[in-house]
């Protein structure tokens, strides 16, 4: 199967699946929405009965906004005008490419997060896996069925992403570029030296990701038990197939920074006050779908390009498929006999 | 050395002897110029230099020829110079261990790193050298801290002393390793910025010598004099000084002596590199001199060389404007490498600018650092204060001043992120700056506020808040100072002050006493709040009551005749407010009740009391209660208590900033969600 017939494959699915995209929307949202509250707590404390409000409630309000700053902490320490428009999607990916530490309570929300969508995973990619309804019951078994194994396999990623962020990160931003800057004058010298760091970097961080994705695909396709046997099985994978892996993942990457300069060129920046409000909120609210949808399209499209790369997909002899049977298993049970799938 | 020889023989020439109550200057071309007739200053340190670079070794070797009078009304026995250069010489000295404190030291200097200054000869010229070599009894004194590890004051006893008005000649030679750019000065790559680079006599007051140790957070001291300077540098590389270049000569040994000269300052720094780009403009004014101006820039900033310029120009249209022209009719501007440490510093007639190759337009750089480097020609340049115990005179009203251009010639400007590494910039344009928070720097203040009084010598800040005190509090002090008196009242203050005390050392009260004359009014208790106090000031409306007082009944009839008594029915609104002080400070203020029909009632309250109450009855219900309504007091800690609303906004300004909060914190879950 090629890249862009996976990929279009994987849209096709992803459209096909309505409620997974909703129910992610969701959970991200419901997630996000106590420590919104908190905030807006927070907020609403410190402007009281000030008049101050009525210039943060019809536009921005620098002036207010440092002086909240000033006295806040914790979650309050967040509010910081980087938030705004596109200021927040740039904040987000540089404070990650530079490993910025958020504070305690986002890494503890993120946290939160993390697991229940791992949790989620194993009914997502089952569901996109399958591209036909699995409903509510089915989707919740396959969660319920992968997720010790997913959450070992999460063990697994934990530990190679906190090398890669803890001793490599330091090894090429502080050690290597420190060293190679550190009599340099020209900044663009200087700049072209730390891209070449977040390639280098995000190469390595992209390739780990996919030995992953690809492990997380065949641990739920494939219904193995071994985390580490579905690493293995996932790094194999990718090694056989690497030029389609890293392009399927290059596509998908591309869709992501189309998602990402859309955003950038239509969002306004703060939001005002009465319909603008609503619509810049409406387009952040967007756009945040967008990423689910785009993350669903990740999964969507990996796994339909494993399930056409599978050697034995098209002439093994189909068994009954005895629900809930592993996805490969009613995959080769629905098999095309011409091995044309 | 040639140089050297010259000096040393026209000096001899001339007839001066070591010990002359006559002023002379050091070098043959001050004879000459037109203005030696009609100096500016009191030209009482004058040096002769000539250096040599090499860049291979990262030394210079050089000697100066000083000639200094005694202004005090003091004899001297011993003189004392400034080696800043020591300050980078080991890890104890003051300069370090301050800058540890502060915690702006990123990383300890490496073996590399290190820079120092050695005289190796000093010796009053005139006498018979074996009386006049001084070299022997040089000794470093400490007398700030009693750091024996700090070089950074050298003390050297002279036979005899030198009486009031007696002038003394005095040859220095010296070596340095010019050091990595801790700070303002050093080398990096092929970029030199060489400021307090060579052995520099102390200021002498009528209680002795005022010449403080190198600290980390405050500058310099210096008396005017002439500086006849020759720098010899690689052949090809591009020079900048303070002055204005009198001639070159290249040397047989592949070099070129530049030969650089100014009269009435009160240092020289100069900067050399192969790489610099240079511009040249002129600054044009209707009533102001005009002013050449150099631009010495990278080469990834070209496309900024009108941006400094326009900054430039801006800096000396207003400043001359407000205070006082510019008289040296030169201006290098010099662009510093990137992270040279050397940006925004200011030297007579040469300043440092600074920016970044993807600066934004309409960013704040390199506009406000060019305005304020420029405008510190004006405070610090020509109104020499004492920055090591004043500082705020220098940097908090050029701060001040700085901001007021920004607002005059360059709004709107607009907060800058930086990303990546801080390499890719985007522009908030919701943010614009505001000359308070941003230019005046409120937010910087509220975090150290109550760091030291500024009265305290500004050397013994403590080094984390130190900046907090000597540049926002002050511009902040002199903002307020212009919304009491007005803009014209306080442009007169410092037009006056600059013209009284330029080429002096003017003290605080100084500039306080022109204060009070030229307003008409006895400031002292606001400077008594503002600078002899490390008083915060916080003013709140604490509540505000509108209450109907309904009267019905019957009354009688005004109008004589007919029935008695008419039906009434009034209803009128208690308005009572509440006001207190929070703070330790003490500032008089308005306090304003708008009503919902827009009219207005008004007090004005000293501001003594921890709280006070005003109370009205209208016919209409308050609408909102400010104390200090038209925002005079910038100093204010606090300004979102300023106010109460019976209308609160509150909830519906949280709701729509916390909905804007989400979708950050939503793409930060997907962000992460990279691992899953």
């Amino acid at each position: 199967m090629s890249v862009t017939a996976a990929f279009r494959e994987g849209l096709r699915r992803v459209n096909g699946a309505p409620a997974l995209l909703a129910g992610t929307f969701a959970l991200t949202l419901m997630v996000s929405l106590p420590l919104a509250y908190a905030l807006h707590g927070m907020i609403a404390e410190h402007l009281g009965a000030s008049l101050a409000a009525d210039a943060a409630a019809s536009g921005t309000n620098p002036a207010w906004w440092r002086e909240f700053l000033a006295q806040a902490t914790g979650l309050g320490t967040t509010f910081i005008p980087s938030i705004v428009g596109f200021g927040a999607v740039l904040n987000n990916l540089s404070d990650f490419m530079d490993r910025t530490r958020p504070a305690a309570t986002i890494i503890g929300v993120t946290a939160a997060w993390l697991v229940v969508w791992s949790f989620l995973t194993g009914g997502i990619i089952d569901r996109l896996a399958r591209a036909r309804r699995t409903r509510s019951q089915g989707f919740f078994s396959a969660c319920g069925l992968h997720f010790w194994r997913l959450l070992r396999l999460g063990i697994i990623a934990l530990i190679a992403y906190g090398i890669l962020f803890t001793y490599l990160h330091a090894w090429i931003f502080d050690d290597v570029y420190g060293a190679l800057t550190r009599n340099v004058t020209v900044e663009r010298t200087a700049f072209g030296i730390r891209l070449a760091g977040y390639a280098i970097f995000g190469a390595l961080l992209c390739l780990c990701n996919i030995i992953f994705d690809y492990a997380r695909i065949r641990l739920i396709v494939e219904d193995r038990r071994s985390a580490i046997g579905a690493l293995l099985a996932g790094g194999r994978f990718v090694l056989r197939h690497a030029m389609q892996v890293l392009g399927l993942y290059a596509l998908n990457a591309l869709a992501f920074l189309v998602l990402v300069t859309l955003y950038a060129l239509v969002v306004p920046g703060a939001p005002r006050s009465g319909f603008a409000m609503g619509a810049v909120l409406a387009l952040g609210e967007l756009y945040i779908l967008g990423r689910h949808y785009l993350k669903l399209l990740f999964y969507a499209s990996q796994t339909v390009f494993f399930q056409g790369a599978l050697a034995h997909a098209a002439y093994t002899a189909a068994p009954v498929p005895v629900w809930p049977d592993s996805p490969a298993a009613e995959m080769i049970a629905n098999a095309d006999p011409t091995g044309e799938l | 050395m040639f140089g050297r020889f010259a000096v040393m023989v026209a000096l001899l020439l001339l007839g001066d002897g070591a010990m002359t109550s006559t002023p002379q200057p050091p070098a043959r071309e001050a004879a000459a110029s037109p203005q030696a007739a009609a100096p500016r200053s009191p030209r009482n340190a004058s040096y002769a230099i000539t250096a040599r670079l090499d860049p291979g070794s990262r030394t210079i070797t050089g000697d100066e020829i000083l000639t200094w009078r005694n202004t005090s009304n003091a004899a001297t026995s011993t003189l004392r110079f400034h080696l800043y250069f020591n300050a980078w010489r080991n890890s104890e000295s003051t300069w370090l261990r301050e800058r540890r404190l502060s915690g702006r030291l990123s990383e300890e200097p490496r073996i590399s790193d290190w820079g120092w200054i050695d005289v190796t000869t000093i010796r009053v010229i005139g006498t018979d050298s074996a009386a006049g070599d001084l070299t022997k009894r040089m000794r470093f004194v400490a007398r700030d801290d009693g750091n024996t590890a700090d070089r950074t004051v050298m003390e050297v006893p002279l036979d005899r002393a030198v009486a009031p008005g007696e002038t003394i000649n005095v040859q220095i030679a010296w070596s340095s390793r010019v050091p990595r750019p801790f700070a303002r000065t050093g080398v990096i790559g092929n970029y030199y910025f060489l400021g307090q680079w060579f052995p520099k006599i102390g200021v002498l007051e009528n209680d002795g010598w005022n010449c403080h140790q190198f600290h980390a957070t405050t500058e310099f001291f210096a008396d005017f004099g002439v500086y006849d300077v020759r720098l010899t540098v690689p052949r090809g590389w591009i020079v900048g000084a303070t002055g204005s270049e009198r001639d070159r000569r290249d040397e047989a040994d592949g070099t070129t002596t530049h030969h650089y000269y100014e009269e009435d300052v009160h240092d020289f720094a100069w900067t050399t590199s192969p790489d610099f780009v240079e511009r040249r403009a002129t600054f044009e004014h209707s009533t102001l001199p005009p002013v050449q101006l150099r631009l010495l820039l990278q080469k990834e900033h070209t496309r900024q060389a009108d941006r400094h310029f326009e900054a430039a120009r801006a800096a000396l249209k207003y400043y001359g404007e407000w205070f006082g022209a510019y008289p040296y009719g030169h201006l290098t501007i010099v662009d510093p490498v990137w992270q040279s440490n050397t940006d925004g510093m200011e030297y007579p007639t040469l300043i440092t600018a600074g920016t970044s190759w993807l600066m934004p337009d309409r960013a704040e750089d390199p506009e406000d650092v060019t305005v304020h480097e420029a405008g510190h020609q004006f405070w610090y340049g020509i109104v020499a204060t004492n920055e090591f115990e004043d500082a705020w005179m220098d940097e908090g009203i050029n701060t001040f001043a700085t901001a007021r251009v920004m607002q005059e010639q360059f709004a709107p400007i607009y907060m800058v992120r930086w990303y990546f590494g801080g390499f890719l910039p985007w522009v908030f344009r919701d943010f614009p700056r505001s000359r308070e928070v941003e230019g005046d720097r409120l937010t910087t203040y509220r975090l150290g506020a109550k760091g030291d009084t500024p009265s305290t010598p500004s050397w013994r800040y403590w080094p984390g808040t130190a900046g907090s005190i000597t540049y926002d509090k002050t511009a902040l002090w002199m903002h307020t100072l212009e919304r009491m008196l007005g803009w014209e009242t306080v442009r007169r203050i410092l037009s006056t002050y600059f013209t009284r005390f330029a080429f002096k050392h003017p003290k605080p009260q100084d500039f306080f006493d022109i204060a009070n004359e030229v307003s008409g009014q006895d400031l002292t208790w606001f400077f008594d709040q503002v600078y002899r106090s490390s008083n915060v000031f916080d003013y709140g409306v604490d509540s505000l009551q509108s209450v109907s007082e309904s009267f019905e009944g019957f009354g009688d009839k005004p109008s004589s005749g007919g029935t008695p008594r008419v039906e009434l029915r009034q209803v009128s609104y208690h308005t009572r407010v509440v006001v207190r002080r929070y703070g330790e400070g003490i500032f008089p203020v308005d306090v304003r009740v708008v009503f919902e029909d827009k009219e207005e009632a008004r007090w004005h309250w000293d501001g003594k009391d921890r709280w006070t109450m005003f109370q009205v009855d209208k016919p209409v219900r308050a609408a909102y209660a400010e104390v200090d309504p038209d925002h005079v007091l910038l100093l204010d800690v606090r300004q979102t208590n300023n106010s109460t609303t019976l209308a609160p906004q509150a909830d519906r300004a949280a709701r729509k900033w916390s909905l804007a909060w989400l979708i950050w914190l939503q793409d930060q879950l997907l962000t992460f969600g990279f691992f899953v």
